[in-house]
């Protein structure tokens, strides 16, 4: 019945030396962690890496986690520390990591593949494409707000800026997904006629 | 604040109950106020219910692995916790000083400079080294250097196949 432990639960048997407890953390939050990993690398392989070694990196620092904050807060921080610092390993250009032309570039090659099926689309197909062309702090912040079941306090902590900061991106990155989600079922409509 | 921060902040429940009031006056009574606020729930709703995404199915094996592979790299001064080292340590340096301490209170200052050696008689060895004993000895250290040798060969044997 290790399942229904909690992650604290399973954190102190894992510093027990229980090494599957730990098993159990990882597949109770390896979904997320990836889904946050692939905001940022917009391709499955290298956030399998990202979400690997973060993984690795919350399990060697688990003794310094001082239970002040949810532990998936804690794992989020660094999850969005890891992932920052291999997309900057990536990068070969100059250009910010805040350009947004960088990321509808990045997500228009990885989603041109299937244009002639253009009417099989979801809503949910162009919702995920509009996520893919936002930047990182965009895509992480809407992401942390409605999956991650985080409040703005603890976005705040995981991100860490203010809890003001957060509502005001939030409603930036809200404004800019909706934006995209026009445009580009603009474009099909365009595309269909 | 512009309209669809308010929106927003109403669908969020984050207003206070003034501003909670005011919308739900503005969207009886203007149609546009109402479209934008059903446009903006609709999208709520959509990324609410937006699917996460999946890592293979090896996901959780591969990062148990290089846990365990991380671990099994970790030298063994790492591995040994700091504190034994220090009390080991301690207890000996206690032993040494409360040694130097007693012998210190032991002596006689005021004796005089010759040190009358007490009278000791070295061990007979001929008989030790010679008969049975020495046998017994030389028998037990040949026995011991095959057994050694044999333990050598075999890891060596092990490490070739690997």
């Amino acid at each position: 019945m290790q399942s229904k432990l909690s992650d604290i639960a399973l954190i102190v048997k894992t510093l027990a030396g229980d090494q599957s407890a730990y098993a159990d953390l990882v597949k109770r939050h390896q979904r997320f962690v990836f889904t946050l990993a692939m905001r940022f690398t917009k391709n499955r392989e290298d956030a399998e890496e990202v979400a690997q070694d973060c993984f690795i990196k919350a399990y060697r620092s688990l003794a310094s986690f001082k239970q002040e904050s949810k532990f998936s807060t804690w794992l989020y921080s660094i999850v969005y520390t890891t992932a920052m610092t291999s997309l900057r390993k990536k990068r070969v250009d100059t250009t910010s990591i805040d350009d947004e032309d960088t990321y509808i570039q990045i997500a228009n090659t990885s989603s041109g593949y299937d244009v002639n099926n253009a009417e099989n689309r979801s809503r949910s197909f162009y919702l995920n494409q509009a996520i893919a062309q936002l930047t990182p702090d965009d895509a992480i912040i809407i992401t942390l707000f409605y999956k991650g079941e985080q409040s703005l306090e603890e976005i705040a902590q995981t991100l860490g800026i203010e809890a003001n900061s957060v509502k005001v991106k939030l409603f930036r990155a809200r404004q800019r997904l909706k934006e995209k989600l026009e445009r580009n079922l603009k474009h099909e409509v365009n595309e269909l006629i | 604040m512009s309209i669809e921060e308010k929106l927003w902040d109403y669908i969020d429940g984050a207003c206070s109950v003034e501003e909670h009031e005011a919308i739900d006056l503005l969207l009886v009574q203007d149609e546009a106020f109402r479209q934008k606020y059903l446009e903006l729930l609709a999208l709520n709703r959509e990324i609410a219910a937006m699917e996460i995404e999946e890592p293979s199915m090896a996901f959780t094996y591969k990062v148990m692995e290089n846990i365990r592979a991380d671990y099994a790299k970790k030298p063994l001064k790492v591995a040994i916790d700091s504190r034994i080292i220090k009390v080991i340590g301690g207890f000996f340096v206690l032993t040494i000083a409360a040694l130097l301490l007693f012998i210190l209170v032991n002596i006689n200052w005021s004796a005089s400079t010759t040190v009358a050696l007490p009278a000791f008689k070295m061990p007979e060895m001929k008989s030790l080294l010679s008969g049975e004993v020495l046998k017994g000895f030389l028998f037990f250290d040949v026995v011991l250097v095959l057994f050694l040798f044999d333990a050598f060969l075999r890891k060596k044997g092990i490490a070739k196949h690997a």
